[in-house]
């Protein structure tokens, strides 16, 4: 009860300090990703209040069914027990709306911030282009993990974002939870980093790993990939390469400040690799992992050979990426590549670094 | 004269005495070995470091009876000499004539396949081999991209170190 106290008085000063302000966020697209992000914001509410002053409010919440909109907050118990039990979160009560547009609820709703994480499209980028640039041109912040539009259109997000001086955070878009385009920004602030390699894809990872493991054949691995839950029952823009391509391209735009797309890739992905292959490999100890590459004069993914025993002779999920740079010379991040609450877990960062930065 | 060598040896017993045996036998002196077995190079060998002493003609017959013993010599007095490039092949090896591959990789100077392994399929499509390149130091981008260029124009799906 003390403790209950003291934080309450905390709070009311933090609140007092920043003025007492909401941060609303809208929330478009609520598959794995957006209901991960409005768990974790319920799980950390009470810390965002008392570390940061931020209270975070979800005003809306848009699926393919319509939206869900409350100027005063709606409530995430249940827009995660409506959106699990029907699907539909236009089925949510009193507030629920069917048939409404992405864009007619950014230009309906007062927020502060768009959380866009529809599927990723890679054919145009739509419809995550068109809600990020019209938020960005109301000059609202931008936080996404989708992929899409990031690898088709990331100059034209940067300057729409710039000339409205709105917030545009994608950290979640490479890699889950893996820091790396954050890191790069901030940590290794003042050097300059001529290339990035890494393994940019669980699925593939661990469809290799069990391959390397068990000696089990591509078909079969993949097969008890799905069965897992762990690859799409479309796995092609996994095992294809193009997801990490996509990363790839992230990488060369944001960190080496390339202005490429994903045209620009030269793309191998693992659905060659046998059984055999890896047994070669295995003798020389090496091993066959796909990795992605984003230098100043290459834009790959294919698969390689790495060592045991060396940084990227990570098993399962996992993703790395080492990047090569002039002061700090190499260095190695890894983290959960996917996963609904990793990849929330990076959204939330983006939304405190805007907040920090805003207050 | 002296002559500063590193040997790349294999992590197995005996490897160390076998490479020293014909230096003093050829009627060199040994100055220093430095042997960590810790300290591996990025192919899980051993660099020895050696010193040796004798006259010239006896150092040259050192070497060349190292080199015979099929050790790598991987620098001479500071300069490095060679680097080990392996690259693995997917496709089908006997319509496509791996030796013809081979010799196109024996015909660049500087450079020598070391090694060459196969692993049938029963589908020969998905055959493997893989292939263990000598090459003179800093080769090793370029002759990555020249492999991966040739294989592909063979239908091999080339999988080269990172």
């Amino acid at each position: 009860m003390v403790k209950f106290g003291l934080f309450n008085i905390k709070t009311k000063f933090n609140l007092l300090l920043f003025g007492g302000s909401f941060m609303k966020l809208c929330i478009i697209g609520f598959g794995a990703v957006g209901m991960g992000v409005s768990k974790v914001v319920s799980m950390k509410r009470e810390m965002l209040i008392e570390k940061y002053g931020l209270d975070i409010s979800i005003v809306a919440v848009t699926d393919r069914s319509g939206a869900a909109i409350n100027p005063n907050g709606l409530d995430i118990e249940l827009l995660l027990e409506i959106k699990d039990k029907t699907g539909k979160i236009a089925n949510y009560p009193e507030f629920g709306v069917s048939d409404i547009s992405g864009v007619q609820v950014l230009d309906d709703v007062d927020y502060d911030c768009l959380v866009e994480v529809t599927p990723t499209n890679i054919e145009d980028g739509e419809p995550a282009r068109t809600h990020m640039l019209k938020a960005m041109k109301d000059g609202k912040n931008v936080v996404t993990s989708n992929k899409g539009p990031l690898s088709l259109n990331f100059h034209e997000l940067l300057e729409a974002a710039d000339s409205t001086n709105a917030h545009f955070r994608y950290e979640a878009s490479v890699g889950g939870a893996m820091p790396i385009i954050n890191f790069s920004h901030e940590t290794l602030a003042g050097n300059k980093i001529t290339s990035v390699q890494g393994i940019l894809n669980g699925t593939c990872n661990y469809i290799l790993s069990r391959m390397a493991n068990e000696g089990s054949p591509y078909l079969q691995t993949l097969n008890e990939a799905q069965e897992l839950g762990i690859a799409e029952t479309d796995p092609t823009q996994d095992v294809e390469g193009i997801d990490a391509a996509c990363k790839i391209v992230i990488l060369a735009n944001s960190v080496l400040n390339r202005d490429v797309s994903l045209k620009d890739v030269k793309m191998e992905g693992i659905t060659r690799i046998t059984p055999e292959s890896i047994a070669l490999a295995k003798k020389e100890g090496l091993l066959i992992k796909l990795i992605g590459e984003a230098s100043y004069d290459n834009l790959e993914v294919s698969p390689r050979l790495v060592r045991e025993g060396s940084p990227f002779a990570v098993d399962g999920t996992l993703n790395v990426a080492t990047l090569k740079t002039d002061l700090a010379d190499d260095v190695t991040v890894a983290g959960k590549g996917a996963g609904s609450i990793e990849t929330a877990s990076a959204i939330l960062s983006d939304i405190v670094s805007i907040w920090k930065a805003r207050s | 004269m002296r002559l500063n060598l590193v040997l790349e040896l294999l992590d197995v017993p005996g490897q160390l005495l076998d490479a020293l045996d014909p230096i003093g036998k050829l009627g060199a002196n040994i100055v220093a070995v430095i042997h960590q077995r810790d300290v591996k190079t990025e192919r899980g060998t051993i660099p020895v470091h050696i010193s040796i002493e004798g006259d010239e003609e006896t150092l040259k017959r050192v070497l060349k009876s190292i080199e015979e013993m099929n050790i790598q010599i991987i620098e001479v007095d500071g300069v490095v000499m060679k680097e080990k490039i392996t690259t693995i092949l997917i496709g089908n090896i006997v319509d496509q004539d791996l030796r013809e591959t081979v010799n196109v990789l024996n015909s660049i100077e500087g450079v020598r396949v070391a090694d060459l392994n196969l692993k049938m399929s029963d589908n020969p499509e998905e055959s493997a081999s893989r292939i263990v390149i000598e090459a003179d130091y800093g080769r090793k981008k370029d002759l990555m991209e020249n492999i991966k260029e040739y294989g592909n124009s063979k239908g091999f799906l080339v999988i080269n170190e990172i």
